[in-house]
């Protein structure tokens, strides 16, 4: 069993939608007040359990655009963690249109799992057995294949229009207004303004665009051999053409664009709305130590830079919004297996389960109480008693120093569920505002997982492989069945943990 | 007679005595195999002919444990109620606790007892098993690989059979265990984790990882001991797979492998040295007549040339009298079964034999199956045309025959220009012009799915062998199964095998090798390699093999082209041959079978039989041969403390039969039979010099006169590169 849990404040009357990932679980006519007494309980905040963690709820001014879509690529598994952060952003900030994610082949089904519990739709994209034309254009010409799966956007014709987000972007606040925009619209490149850069544009999906494309790709190839370099042949008009195509660069703030000119970055950087990680040095390849909030880029060198708080932003986003979503896939998966770890699934108070996206607008300061929906079996109460603080709209750039980051992450990410009894205020914790102490700091320290084994020396969290690599710092006891779950993909470490020297122990003992 | 000789091949020591030592009245014997009463591949074939002698030296104590297969089931096994109460119990027990176990006779020779598990029953508790896997020895099974799941199922089902019965004996009898390859390895694994009082065998026909590397043309055996294991079997997808196989063969008491070259093969990528080498047998049909398979090889010979008459129609310009049949066949693995060897040895012994204008016409068969769209027009056009000149023959000497009665009726010589009128000669003639063709005659007898991309046709195109009158060397690509209703070649493999002279197997990766030993039993000589199970286990066993029609190759120390040298000049030596050379050396091979024999070959099973019970109950029992030394004989190739004998390197059949060709009577098949037991090798003792391999020193010396007088002297044989340039000038 999953659960999300939603608080809501004081709400007027109005229509309530839930959703819980893609689907709609239901909807809640009439007015709040009335439904809430229905539940009986006669004050007007709730918490919601749901089933699932990722839950939406909306009102009618802020009805969801079935049309239009948010449209990002995960071409593998590491890729994907960046589509997760993209993802996982969109939700938080609220965005009213539909969340798409392409998949390559390449991606493994926990991935996808991970990947569906944050998009509303996965589509796995594969140039060599889609239509005729794109695979004649990848057999001609084979170095453009990635380039090829990004053209597949063009082909989610179920949309009329879309913001193409590369995985490697950052969303900083809520930026559905990219809708109003034409196709192609895209923000200059910071190395060749009169190209734009292809991590975020505007398009209108069409089979016949598509089909042009991909001629295109076949008789001109890419100047620069990747998708930049074709769409930018293709829609050679961008530069000179219409300006309201000409998406402002808080748009796309490329960050090596914030060592090129840095007074301008001081100036306006804190308007930045999309953060786009461009050149070599993705986050996730940096190590990132939850108890400091540093990052540690690749060489060892603690980033302390502006660049380094964009990381530091994409860390926190990650471990706050993304890890916690993995963990609820293992335990999702282990409630089918063992019986004896249901009772802690349970547990209303996981602090990952704890997260949502609500509209920051619809959740009102008001004081809260809890009211418990219950899905499917047992019904959990959970009590809050704390003010939850509704998460900024839009993160105010100048409040997040490294300092404030500091001491938000680790109560934040409690992994131990078992140690906290329930209804205990831990729940409420991680709706604590970033300046906030952490309300039960002395539990929070000692039965953490990860804090404690960051404290003993343990490496900081790098995810240079695959996530299943961070799942391993991440608990012990997690760690077993994390390890069976990858063998049951076919994927063992057969160079590490796996190798057959350690299965030659387990046996050993036996054969004595 | 027989069985007296095969007693005295032992080369195991000691083994005689066992049979007093060993008393099997209190043990009882499992045997457990994915491919019982069920065939998948090879290992079927092993089980289903090992079967006969096993239960008759185990009886009432043997059983057979598999999978329960419907279809197999109603087709081969007659289902009963088990006899012996504790397995009864046993059975009841499993059942009544939610499995299907059936008991029954599985209805081969020897008509052993089978248990039968339904594996598919006890599907639900795959996911309880799994973890319990996980817990005992960290092996993980994917979902999405069905055989591993069924592996694991099987694996516990057996090993809670095992359980149950030891249980449920009053007097726990000596329970042995012996499972065949990794589906049934997990068993293994649990009877030892679980501390069963099981003795345990594992035997693994090949392993896995050999088997995916020498498919993905990977430079296997120089590279033997240099591979990362876990990297290869975790690239290739088989991690899982591999670390059940492993796992097995580390828990076994007693681990053995079909052959010498299997055996390397599991040291370095399983890291157990097996404790013993099983050899597959077959059960040799013992045939009333003396010469029964010269016979048949006549007779299956005549349909051969028969489908070459018609297959070559029009080009027939060669003499069928002084054709020589090869043929190569198995699975269509090109490189693996050495196809691309053949190949390239066939085009140098064309050039050989054009070279030396040599009268004599090679006919090579390729047997392997390919993707076809049925026989190709033109060869069956071929077998039409022939059939039609047959029935005008007949039609003409019908009449010619009616004539000449009628001229005898009344007393007169017949005249002979009158004998055959006009019209006769016309329907002749016609007929002969209906032989006549333009083009070659075809290579391949189907038309392929694949023809531009097929490696045979693409590698004769590349030499040019293509048929022509000129070509010493024809070859034709049956891309397909024998069958005896074929209306091409009606024949079944076996009457094929028996009517050529010469089966040609220069695999790079055969574990044993099956259809090398089936052409020994029907005593047809055959080419194999040492890197095959069967070439390794000849040159083990007899100290001149190629005397007696027995070609290994070698591919493990040479490289492709040396060994390409080497089979043409094998091919050109038996070319070479006259037909009564041949019929010696057909003579010679054939003794071989009891070699091959179960009723031999079963005695390794029996000890490792013996060396598993002797390890697992050291108490009961004592195995004899426990130190090192006197198990070397059998576990490594050609022991180092036996010099090879000169028989065995310089020379081959040719020379032996030549010089007994000059005195015919020196020939005699019993006293050569008898001197045969001191030929085939004791690995302990120095092999002893055959007598029929000492004339060969005379001939150069007194001008011999035979037809075969053309051959190079035995002296440039002796490395067969060289053999081939000189015969070049």
């Amino acid at each position: 069993m999953e659960y999300a849990v939603i608080s809501i404040g004081h709400y007027s009357p109005c229509t309530l939608q839930i959703f819980v990932c893609t689907e709609r679980v239901g909807l809640i006519s009439g007015t709040v007040t009335s439904w809430f007494s229905e539940s009986q309980t006669d004050k007007q905040e709730a918490t919601f359990i749901f089933k699932r963690p990722w839950c939406r709820i909306s009102t009618f001014d802020s009805m969801p655009v079935m049309d239009e879509a948010f449209v990002t690529l995960a071409t593998n598994d590491v890729y994907s963690q960046g589509a997760l952060v993209v993802g996982q952003c969109l939700r938080r900030h609220g965005t009213s249109r539909q969340t798409v994610v392409m998949v390559g082949p390449h991606v493994s089904q926990g991935e996808r799992a991970a990947l569906a519990r944050v998009f509303h739709h996965v589509k796995e994209v594969d140039v060599l057995d889609s239509s005729d034309r794109a695979h004649l254009t990848m057999m001609g010409r084979p170095e453009l294949g990635v380039t090829l799966t990004k053209l597949h956007c063009w082909a989610l014709t179920q949309y009329t229009k879309c913001v193409f987000l590369d995985a490697d972007t950052l969303v900083l606040c809520n930026v559905d207004e990219l809708f109003d925009r034409e196709e192609l619209s895209a923000a200059p490149d910071p190395g060749w303004p009169d190209c734009f850069n292809s991590g975020v544009f505007v398009f209108r999906p069409s089979l016949q665009t598509h089909d042009r494309l991909l001629q295109w790709a076949r008789e001109h190839g890419s100047f620069d051999g990747g998708d930049q370099g074709l769409l930018n042949s293709f829609f050679s008009d961008w530069a000179t053409q219409d300006i309201s195509k000409h998406l402002p660069f808080i748009y796309n703030l490329s960050t090596s664009a914030v060592y090129t000119y840095l007074p301008a970055f001081q100036q306006y950087g804190g308007e930045a709305k999309i953060v786009h990680f461009l050149g070599a040095v993705k986050p996730w390849h940096c190590k990132y130590d939850r108890q400091t909030g540093e990052v540690t880029l690749r060489d060892g060198a603690i980033s302390r830079s502006h660049l380094g708080l964009f990381l530091n932003l994409w860390w926190v986003e990650y471990c706050q919004h993304v890890v916690p979503s993995f963990m609820e896939t293992d335990t999702c998966q282990e409630s089918g297996r063992h019986n004896q770890k249901e009772s802690r699934v349970q547990h209303p108070d996981h602090s990952s389960r704890l997260l949502l996206a609500a509209p920051a607008e619809a959740v009102s300061q008001a004081e809260s109480k809890a009211c418990v929906l219950a899905y499917e079996t047992e019904s959990v109460e959970v009590t809050l008693n704390e003010d939850p603080h509704c998460m900024p709209q839009k993160e105010d750039l100048s409040l997040y120093t490294e300092k404030s980051f500091t001491p938000t992450a680790p109560n934040e990410m409690r992994t131990k569920p078992e140690d906290t009894p329930p209804g205990d205020e831990g729940g409420a914790s991680e709706w604590t505002h970033p300046h906030d102490p952490p309300p039960n700091e002395e539990s929070g320290a000692s039965e953490s997982g990860i804090f404690e084994r960051s404290q003993s020396g343990e490496p900081p969290l790098e995810l240079t492989a695959s996530i299943s690599e961070l799942a391993v710092h991440l608990k012990p006891e997690e760690d077993d069945l994390e390890r069976r779950r990858r063998w049951e993909e076919g994927r063992a470490d057969y160079l590490g943990e796996d190798a057959f020297d350690n299965i030659k122990k387990k046996l050993d003992k036996f054969l004595k | 007679m027989p069985l007296a000789r095969s007693l005295s091949m032992t080369s195991l020591s000691g083994l005689e005595d066992w049979d007093e030592e060993f008393d099997l009245e209190d043990a009882v014997l499992f045997e457990i195999a994915w491919e019982v009463a069920n065939k998948v591949g090879g290992i079927y074939t092993v089980i289903q002919t090992k079967t006969r002698l096993t239960s008759e030296e185990w009886g009432e104590n043997y059983f057979l444990v598999g999978p329960y297969m419907e279809s197999n089931v109603r087709t081969q096994v007659e289902l009963i109620e088990p006899l012996n109460p504790a397995l009864k119990r046993t059975i009841d027990k499993m059942n009544s606790s939610g499995c299907k176990v059936y008991f029954g006779r599985w209805l081969i020779e020897g008509s052993p007892y089978v248990v039968l598990i339904d594996v598919a029953f006890t599907a639900w508790s795959l996911d309880r098993w799994k973890s319990e896997l996980w817990e005992s020895c960290g092996i993980g099974v994917p979902w999405f690989d069905r055989e591993a799941n069924d592996a694991v199922l099987f694996g516990f089902l057996t090993a809670w059979l095992l359980g149950e019965f030891a249980a449920q004996c009053e007097e726990p009898p000596h329970i042995l265990a012996h499972f065949h390859e990794w589906l049934a390895g997990l068993g293994l694994m649990l009877c030892r984790q679980r501390r069963l009082p099981v003795a345990t065998i594992f035997t693994t026909h090949a392993t896995l990882l050999g088997r995916y590397l020498c498919a993905g043309n990977v430079d296997f055996y120089n590279n033997l001991i240099n591979f990362n294991v876990d990297k290869e079997a975790g690239d290739r997808q088989i991690y899982h797979r591999y670390c059940l196989e492993r796992a097995a063969a580390r828990c076994a008491h007693v681990f053995t492998t079909v052959s010498q070259i299997t055996a390397i093969e599991a040291e370095h990528l399983l890291k157990r040295k097996p404790d013993i080498v099983t050899p597959n047998g077959l059960n040799v049909k013992k045939f009333s007549a003396m010469h029964e398979f010269q016979n048949l090889h006549a007779q299956s010979k005549n349909r051969i040339q028969e489908f070459i008459r018609g297959h070559f129609y029009g080009h027939l310009d060669f003499n069928l009298d002084k054709c020589v049949f090869l043929f190569i066949a198995g699975r269509y693995e090109f490189s693996n079964k050495g196809a691309d060897v053949f190949l390239e040895a066939l085009a140098r012994l064309n050039y050989l034999l054009r070279v030396n204008h040599s009268e004599l016409t090679v006919i090579a068969f390729f047997i392997m199956p390919a993707r076809t769209n049925n026989f190709n027009v033109e060869t069956l056009k071929g077998q039409a045309v022939r059939k039609q000149l047959w029935d005008t023959a007949q039609t003409v000497k019908e009449k010619f025959g009616k004539k000449l009665y009628e001229s005898l009726l009344v007393g007169q010589l017949p005249d002979v220009s009158k004998i055959l009128d006009k019209e006769d000669f016309t329907m002749m003639k016609r007929a002969i012009f209906a032989t006549q063709r333009q083009c070659q005659p075809p290579i391949c007898t189907h038309n392929m799915l694949e023809d531009s991309s097929d490696p045979i046709l693409n590698c004769l195109r590349r030499i040019g062998l293509f048929n022509s009158s000129a070509d010493r060397v024809k070859v034709i690509f049956h891309p397909e199964f024998l069958s005896s209703t074929s209306p091409l070649l009606p024949m079944d493999y076996e009457e094929f095998v028996r009517g050529c002279h010469l089966g040609v197997f220069p695999s790079y990766y055969e574990p044993w090798g099956y259809t090398p030993a089936e052409c020994t039993v029907m005593g047809i000589p055959s080419v194999s390699t040492n890197l095959s199970g069967f070439g390794c286990f000849m040159e083990e066993h007899i100290a001149d093999p190629s005397a007696y029609g027995i070609y290994i190759l070698d591919r493990r120390y040479r490289s492709v082209d040396e060994s390409c040298n080497q089979l043409t000049s094998f091919l050109f030596q038996f070319c070479q041959q006259s037909r009564r050379q041949r019929i010696i050396q057909r003579n010679r091979t054939e003794r071989l079978s009891d070699l091959l024999d179960w009723r031999y070959l079963g005695r390794y099973y029996v000890s490792a039989r013996h060396m598993a019970l002797a390890k697992a109950f050291p108490d009961t029992y004592y195995y004899e041969s426990q130190d090192p030394t006197s198990k070397q004989g059998f576990r490594y190739p050609r022991p180092a403390s036996v010099p090879p004998s000169p028989a065995l390197s310089r020379h081959s059949s040719p020379h032996h039969s030549e010089a007994e060709d000059e005195d015919e009577e020196r020939y005699d098949e019993d006293l050569e039979a008898e001197k045969d037991r001191l030929n085939i090798r004791q690995p302990f003792s120095l092999p002893y010099r055959n007598k029929s391999a000492l004339p060969y020193v005379t001939p150069v010396s007194n001008g011999n006169s035979t037809p075969s007088s053309t051959t190079s002297p035995p002296s440039s044989i002796t490395s067969p590169p060289s053999s081939v340039s000189s015969e070049k000038n």
